[in-house]
């Protein structure tokens, strides 16, 4: 009887997923069907999208970016996590503070900024000029690189969250057992740490990859005429020329693509789970 | 519950990706207007138009509602598509003028939602540039007149003064080898399109090749420090000196000069990209009469000139331009030697305006 009525007090946010997730993507799935130029029901869209290797192309490019974005996102974030987890504890809830203080920032102002940061004249540039490390500047604004930077900082602290949150549930006990007999600090980390911080990995994974797959901000205004994403093409199928339905088709392609992903990752997380 | 849980995952993953891709702001519509709730009886004039696009000048609205005991109602628009729209959906009454380009005048005109123009109830319309009095776009199959030239400006080339002793003379400098990596040139797939085609010598409006344009613009895309999509972004960049060149709007060259950047804007012979705007009045305006007074106060010498020097786009009446400042308007490129060099954009069909956007894609993609 309790759990009947705790059921229902999860419909409301049921309801709203239902009303404005769900049917809205019904509605675009619809319409990525309809042919821009008959108005007919028909696959020219998504036919459209693979006989075209740029579409093709640029895919692959958001995809190694993501890529990219998710792997130096985890090479900071484990680290930081686990100092926050199991060595300055008193400090977690600052640091965590200082993580999180990204996510109150407007992405544009984020965006922005780096671009101030990052171009000719602009301070790392300076400062690798006054210390001779490049004689005519970087030239790192209006790259691939740059949109990685401004990527990794915009998601990296969904996971320092998520595999701090792993980390934490670790029992000490754990650690000391490793220890007393007789594992090296390296063994413990790799058999016993490691391991058992695999759920959070794989949700950090996820959702840094997932939504850097289709941003689009971020690869416009860092990566120069270089940071063509499949994002930036599903915005201008939106905005630009109002072809609504090819751009539905797209998104629903990538859509597919973050599915089998997860998809992907969850039963890799089924390995792992304690 | 299982199902339960699959689905939140679900929905979840389409908010997120959704969000990251097919979102974006679309700017509610707002109302204004000098609104004196007590008069009540006076005419309401509604207006579809830009903000801050005169309509809603404070010394103009005062001037024209005391003359014609009226009430002007602007509505901004967001975007041409949107005000096609407001057209289509608006109900009898529910728009007495407004202001389409030349991108959205052909269709308007050809589904009826527009009502001829008589010039004889513009007076000020003899005064137009005679260019703009024979404007292709605002004249219907019937031959008739169904919108009135109002403002117009032009996408050309914009300089640093201090860093380029010479002026450039030409569409071609965009694709000259000795701007390497001082170029901002312009994302989007028109301006892109049609100044290839201008350093190609093809029509930019009905280009002849568009393989030729391709490969032009691929090679010009190594010139680029980067493609700039928002005045904003070109503000910046030529601010803190990376750019020496730019495709830019004339009004922006203008503002920034104000604000004692050195640059400058150029024309060239060989060719710039022209816009203008139109007043038009909807079949379905029950004001029409009030309307047509509105259109000519719009395009009046004194109003146009005195708008211009505020920092306004360029008047389309001759005798306006005329009285202004030759030496200003020769900077702001608003002069008749500039307008004799500008093609005009033209309207586009979806499946036109389609090729061009995959076509710069291509270029961007590649």
């Amino acid at each position: 009887m309790i759990k009947d009525r705790r059921t229902i007090m999860t419909w409301p946010a049921m309801l709203t997923l239902l009303l404005f997730a769900l049917f809205p993507l019904v509605i675009m799935f619809y319409t990525s069907f309809i042919s821009d130029a008959t108005g007919e029901f028909s696959m020219a869209n998504y036919a459209k999208f693979f006989s075209n290797l740029t579409y093709i192309k640029v895919t692959g490019t958001s995809i190694l970016i993501s890529l990219c974005v998710t792997l130096v996102s985890l090479v900071i974030a484990y680290p930081l996590a686990y100092i926050m987890a199991k060595k300055l504890k008193g400090l977690k809830n600052i640091i965590l503070v200082l993580v999180i203080i990204p996510f109150f920032t407007n992405q544009l102002v984020r965006v922005y900024s780096w671009l101030i940061f990052l171009q000719d004249g602009g301070i790392l540039n300076r400062l690798f000029m006054t210390f001779g490390l490049a004689e005519n500047g970087l030239g790192i604004l209006y790259t691939k690189a740059a949109v990685i930077i401004g990527l990794t900082h915009a998601f990296f602290p969904y996971m320092v969250v998520t595999i701090f949150m792993a980390l934490e549930r670790l029992d000490d006990a754990m650690l000391e057992a490793s220890r007393s007999l007789g594992a090296s600090k390296t063994t413990t980390f790799m058999k016993v740490i490691f391991p058992l911080s695999m759920p959070g990995v794989i949700s950090g994974v996820t959702i840094v990859f997932i939504p850097c797959l289709g941003s689009f901000v971020e690869p416009r205004i860092l990566g120069g005429t270089g940071g063509l994403t499949i994002g930036n093409i599903i915005e201008d199928q939106f905005f630009e020329i109002y072809g609504w339905n090819f751009g539905a088709a797209i998104a629903f392609l990538l859509l597919a693509m973050v599915l089998i992903c997860m998809g992907g990752l969850n039963s890799a997380g089924k390995r792992w789970q304690v | 519950m299982k199902l339960a849980k699959k689905m939140l995952a679900f929905g979840m993953t389409a908010i997120m990706v959704l969000s990251m891709t097919a979102c974006g702001g679309t700017k509610t519509a707002q109302e204004s207007g000098s609104a004196d709730a007590d008069k009540g009886e006076v005419t309401k004039l509604y207006v579809v138009n830009w903000k801050d696009y005169l309509s809603d000048d404070k010394d103009f609205v005062e001037k024209f509602e005391k003359e014609n005991n009226c009430e002007i109602v602007n509505t901004y628009m967001d975007s041409e598509e949107d005000l096609l729209t407001k057209l289509k959906t608006g109900g009898e009454g529910e728009i007495d003028v407004c202001l389409p380009n030349c991108s959205i005048l052909p269709a308007a005109i050809e589904a009826g939602l527009l009502e001829p123009i008589d010039t004889a109830k513009v007076p000020n319309f003899e005064q137009l540039f005679e260019r703009f009095q024979t404007q292709k776009e605002c004249i219907g199959a019937d031959g008739k007149l169904y919108a009135v030239p109002f403002v117009w400006g032009s996408t050309s080339i914009a300089y640093n003064t201090d860093n380029l002793k010479e002026a450039p003379a030409s569409v071609k400098d965009f694709f000259d080898e000795k701007y390497k990596g001082r170029i901002a040139f312009r994302d989007d797939y028109n301006d892109a399109i049609m100044t290839a085609a201008m350093a190609l010598g093809q029509d930019p409006n009905n280009p002849s090749d568009l393989d030729a344009i391709k490969a032009l613009l691929i090679k010009q895309k190594a010139l680029n420090k980067t493609y700039w999509q928002t005045g904003d972004e070109f503000s910046k960049l030529f601010a803190s000196g990376q750019v020496d060149l730019g495709l830019m709007w004339s009004g922006q060259t203008a503002t920034m000069r104000a604000e004692g950047q050195p640059i400058a804007f150029v024309v060239p012979a060989d060719g710039g990209i022209g816009w203008v705007d139109n007043w038009a009045i909807p079949a379905s305006s029950k004001n029409k009469d009030l309307a047509y007074k509105f259109i000519n106060a719009m395009l009046d010498k004194d109003t146009q000139k005195a708008w211009v020097e505020k920092g306004g786009p360029a008047p389309a009446n001759q005798a306006a331009a005329e009285a202004l400042d030759p030496e200003y308007a020769k900077q702001c490129c608003i002069d008749e030697e500039s307008l004799s060099h500008l093609v005009f954009m033209e309207y586009r069909t979806d499946e036109v305006k389609q090729t061009w956007n995959d076509l710069w894609t291509e270029v961007k993609a590649s």
